[in-house]
């Protein structure tokens, strides 16, 4: 039987394929409502959202006042009754504002009533640093979340992870946080062609092996995907041959291709923007530290933000965060260990 | 009183609700009191036998408050309740019977599975005493977090009314509550979407041991809605037959489209904040204050309209005298032995659950399946 070619899709960066996850996602289930600061009529603060309000309607696409804990709280009770809801942070560094209702309300909604209610929830908006946001426009503050059990955690690297895992976020009956990375939203260089509809899901809980190689794994996620991968050319260059793993989803954690790699590398460095301290870099460290100890030849190691926020101009934002060249040295003393 | 609505600046309202209620109604209302009275003193008396664990949030001379707010409202309407409003959980849809099994409301059974830590709780007492709920008898699930509830009651009739349903959320919170930046972010949202949401605020004067003129400044606690443009109405906490009016104004209010609305409901703490303070509050808690504000107890209140209006003689209003007594000085006697039996089924049912198997502990943080 004749297959007729679909036709070519052109490249699209990170920010609209995130927009064709909600509106395919918009389309399929009549359920889904978003609300957020500014989604509707100005189509979000970096335009994630432009258009929904005009084909959705305002009944799906709610404009909410400047009250994350009512946003949140109030998707909570949409869930509560039949709604699945899409929540926007204008910025994730405003999370803290409505941390209660996410912690203590959403994310214990399932486990205090033993399985009556699920939050069907998507929790998303732009993170991370590199971009001079500063102290309130540039944090990764999701190992705050990490440590509040019922709440499963994404953050894609590439074009065809933010839309795929965007839209398993939609499908699953928890609350999801979809850690966005602003500084790739408009990124030229890594747009891609990706899929629509159904083929374009990327299961929560798997990483992508990014870079293959054989002395060390660089075990990262997000922004610092792409520091990873230079470092991973610098370290050829030394004559190493670095493997990087994106976890893309932080909870559930998919132990097992870390732990591939550790089998062949046997040595490990985390790359993390999130501060030192209780930073998910730590989680992983432990974890692997607990359970293949037998198959590290190296203390395995972290970069990380140092601990202090992110600051603005831009000698000081580099001096706290990881970089291409922390990263280099840090995999360099692993492999010469 | 009234504010918001300068053409309502009397409490003449020609129609009060509760002018239309009939002597079986008044019965009821009655019953209902005691029912929550007697509930609140049993536990007491449970717990100092040491039968309970966890603190017991005495709903004690508040019960006006739960009987009349609940006793207008329909079925498929939504209620949160904090802890001070235990006998709410069973209450609700009393009007469907009781004993109905399909009333949207708990079953007495269910709320004293919760209390006593056993598995025919609703939520298999993963959380303590009032932290329950149920999506089926539309009972938003309690948490500590008190105000925060209450965004949670705008979503769900939020959600009724995208599905064109025509519901009413009644969120019942402490005036100390009132000074969480949450309260004030779920009624301002509300009130821009003119959603169905009734805010009772059951002011009894302390919250745990700060009295309210260390919590807010605004003495009428109501006029505080003028700020968010919708009604603000106050009641008598202890008159049953007040509550139900006011808050029936507000529900109506609800209903037809016009918006939430603020219900304060003045009453007293007759006891500590929780059972573990009661010999501090005794301290904190000027003792003429205490006297003075326990003397006008609902069930007395009740009694007095009712005999005024020739609905019992006053024989009648001495048989069950359970008025104006500590749960150390009443008995079962002096309750209606319907009351006291409906009572004892829920305890007995209670008492036969097993606790939930210890490894229930690690389950259900996450949903499965799409
Ligand atoms: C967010 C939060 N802060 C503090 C507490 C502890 N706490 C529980 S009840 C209470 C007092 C509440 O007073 P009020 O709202 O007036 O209700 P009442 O107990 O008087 O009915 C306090 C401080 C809590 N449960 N949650
Ligand atoms: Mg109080």
């Amino acid at each position: 039987m004749a297959k007729t070619e679909a036709p070519a899709r052109t490249k699209i960066n990170y920010l609209t394929a995130l927009k064709e996850a909600i509106f395919e996602e918009f389309e399929r289930d009549a359920d889904l409502v978003g609300m957020g600061e500014d989604i509707g009529l100005l189509g979000g603060a970096f335009g994630v959202t432009d258009g929904l309000l005009d084909k959705f309607g305002r009944d799906r696409v709610f404009d909410m006042p400047i009250s994350e804990a009512a946003i949140v709280g109030t998707a909570c009770g949409l869930c509560l009754n039949g709604k699945k809801v899409m929540v926007e942070m204008q910025f994730i560094d405003f999370i803290s504002c409505g941390f209660d209702q996410i912690v203590n309300m959403t994310a214990t909604y399932h486990y205090r009533t033993a399985g009556e209610v699920s939050m069907p929830m998507v929790i998303r908006g732009p993170a991370g640093g590199y971009g001079g946001g500063a102290l309130y426009h540039s944090q990764m503050n999701e190992a705050w979340f990490a440590n509040s059990p019922g709440l499963k955690i994404v953050c894609p690297s590439t074009p065809a992870d933010a839309k795929g895992l965007l839209k398993s976020a939609f499908r699953d009956p928890n609350p999801v946080m979809v850690y966005e990375m602003k500084e790739l939203y408009r990124r030229r260089d890594i747009e891609e062609e990706v899929a629509v509809g159904d083929d374009a899901i990327v299961p929560i809980g798997k990483a992508r092996v990014r870079r293959e190689g054989d002395d060390v794994t660089i075990v990262t996620y997000g922004n610092n995907v792409y520091h990873a991968l230079a470092a991973a050319d610098n370290l050829a260059s030394e004559g190493f041959s670095a493997e990087v793993v994106d976890i893309r989803s932080l909870v559930p954690l998919d132990e097992a291709t870390i732990k591939e790699s550790l089998a062949k590398t046997n040595r490990l460095v985390v790359v993390n923007e999130a501060p030192r301290t209780c930073g998910f870099a730590g989680e992983i460290l432990a974890r692997l530290a607990e359970e293949a100890f037998e198959l590290l030849d190296a203390p395995p190691m972290r970069v990380t933000r140092l601990d202090t926020p992110v600051p603005w101009v831009k000698p000081l934002e580099t001096f706290v965060l990881p970089s291409v060249d922390k990263i280099t040295e840090t995999a360099l003393r692993a492999c010469r260990y | 009183m009234r504010t918001g609505k300068p053409e309502d600046a009397s409490d003449n309202v020609p129609q009060r609700p509760s002018a239309k209620l009939g002597v079986q109604d008044y019965k009821e209302l009655l019953n209902q009191l005691y029912l929550a009275r007697y509930f609140d003193v049993r536990l007491i008396k449970e717990k100092k036998r040491g039968r309970l664990k966890g603190t017991l949030y005495s709903s004690h001379n508040q019960e006006a408050v739960i009987v009349g707010s609940l006793f207008g409202l329909q079925p498929t309407d939504w209620i949160s309740p904090i802890h001070r409003d235990m006998p709410a959980f069973f209450m609700k849809d009393f009007r469907s019977g009781w004993r109905n099994p399909e009333r949207l409301g708990m079953s007495i059974q269910e709320v004293c599975a919760q209390v006593w830590g056993r598995t025919g709780s609703p939520g298999r007492a993963r959380d303590n005493w009032s932290h329950i709920g149920s999506r089926r008898a539309h009972i938003v699930h309690s948490t500590s977090m008190l105000a925060g509830t209450i965004p949670a009651a705008a979503g769900v009739v939020l959600a009724d009314r995208l599905r064109g349903e025509n519901t009413v959320a009644l969120t019942y919170n402490g005036e100390g509550s009132t000074a969480q930046g949450v309260f004030h972010e779920a009624i301002n949202f509300a009130a821009v979407h003119k959603l169905p949401l009734v805010t009772i605020i059951e002011n009894n004067h302390w919250a745990y041991g700060t009295p309210t003129e260390l919590e807010y400044s605004q003495r009428d606690f109501a006029r505080r809605a003028d700020g968010y443009g919708i009604p603000g109405l106050i009641a008598d906490g202890q008159d049953v037959l007040d509550v139900y009016d006011k808050v029936m104004e507000a529900v109506e209010h609800a209903r037809s489209g016009q918006g939430p609305s603020i219900v304060e409901c003045k009453t007293f703490r007759a006891y500590g904040h929780g059972d573990h303070d009661d010999d501090r509050a005794a301290k904190y808690r000027p003792k003429d204050e205490v006297e003075d504000g326990r003397k006008r107890d609902p069930i007395a209140v009740m009694k007095e309209q009712m005999v005024k209006l020739g609905y019992m003689t006053k024989a009648e209003a001495a048989m069950f005298a359970a008025e104006n007594k500590g749960a150390g000085e009443v008995t079962d006697a002096d309750f209606p032995p319907e009351v006291v039996a409906y009572m004892n089924e829920g305890v007995e049912f209670a008492v036969a659950q097993p606790e939930p198997p210890a490894e229930e502990g690690g389950m259900w943080v996450f949903a499965e399946g799409e």
